[in-house]
């Protein structure tokens, strides 16, 4: 039998899907690349994306349209990740983060590449790479940071941690990877330099 | 504005989180101190290389359709 449309039900679905779809799911690929640098494995990423969409649709009324929809589902996805995959895939990090030194890669390098660019010839792969090897809460500030464009505040909200947080992680992790990478470059013979 | 104060705001300059008034006390040293100005620029190609390097990748067609699925049933 062929399906009527009821006209009482049916225009709020369609304005509920039409709404998420407009402002939630062109947030699609955001999702993925950050549920893929928490998790570091493709299938706990779609799943953690799939189980954020599902609840970001379920609790699609308490969100405020044309607000701040990639902020409000990337906090959606963190607290996913943190309650149900940070158990399973990665254990909870015991890394002192005050401990780590900042290495400034630029003093390394101005004399022989201070345009840096010996960072062009290393490849996408070989920098997620680096960029999965630091400590969780440098990596998720890095990539909100720098992959995804986020203002400091947006982070701070996200990651529920104050704006200063923020700021000090993000200074931390870009010189870490900076160093990571300088560290790869020579090695590959891209730069002279001493290892960091 | 001396090269110490200039370099702590670095991140926050090339990030845009500066107030107009610091971030123009910022660019006037960057114009008379090229050391700096030389540091900033490294800075800035290391993000812009860092944004290149990382954003081509995008979710798979399958989980889309997986989602699309899940949600409204198609």
């Amino acid at each position: 039998m062929a399906q009527t449309p009821s006209p009482d039900v049916s225009p709020p679905v369609d304005e509920k899907r039409a709404s998420f779809e407009r402002e939630a799911l062109v947030h699609l690929d955001v999702l993925y690349r950050v549920a893929l640098r928490l998790t570091a494995n493709p299938s706990d990423a779609d799943d953690l994306v799939q189980e954020t969409l599902l609840k970001a649709y379920r609790a699609w009324d308490q969100y405020e349209k044309g607000t701040n929809a990639k902020a409000w589902l990337l906090t959606i996805l963190r607290h996913a990740f943190i309650n149900e995959y940070r158990r399973k895939t990665r254990h909870p990090e015991t890394v002192d983060l005050d401990a780590i030194e900042p290495y400034a890669v630029f003093s390394e390098v101005q004399d022989e590449d201070p345009q840096g660019a010996f960072f062009d010839r290393i490849v996408d792969d070989e920098v997620l790479r680096a960029i999965d090897q630091l400590p969780e809460a440098f990596r998720e500030t890095l990539v909100l940071s720098d992959v995804e464009g986020m203002s400091y505040q947006e982070i701070a909200g996200i990651l529920q941690v104050p704006v200063g947080t923020v700021k000090s992680r993000l200074f931390r992790a870009r010189q870490l990877l900076q160093a990571k990478l300088y560290d790869y470059a020579v090695e590959m013979g891209y730069i002279k330099g001493s290892p960091a | 504005m001396n090269c110490r104060e200039c370099v702590e705001h670095l991140y926050e300059f090339l990030d845009r989180e500066l107030t107009p008034e610091l971030e123009r006390e910022i660019r006037e040293h960057l114009e008379d101190c090229p050391p700096c100005d030389e540091q900033f620029d490294f800075e800035q190609l290391f993000l812009k290389f860092l944004r290149a390097r990382c954003r081509t990748q995008g979710a798979p067609a399958e989980l889309k359709r997986r989602v699309l699925r899940e949600l409204f049933g198609e």
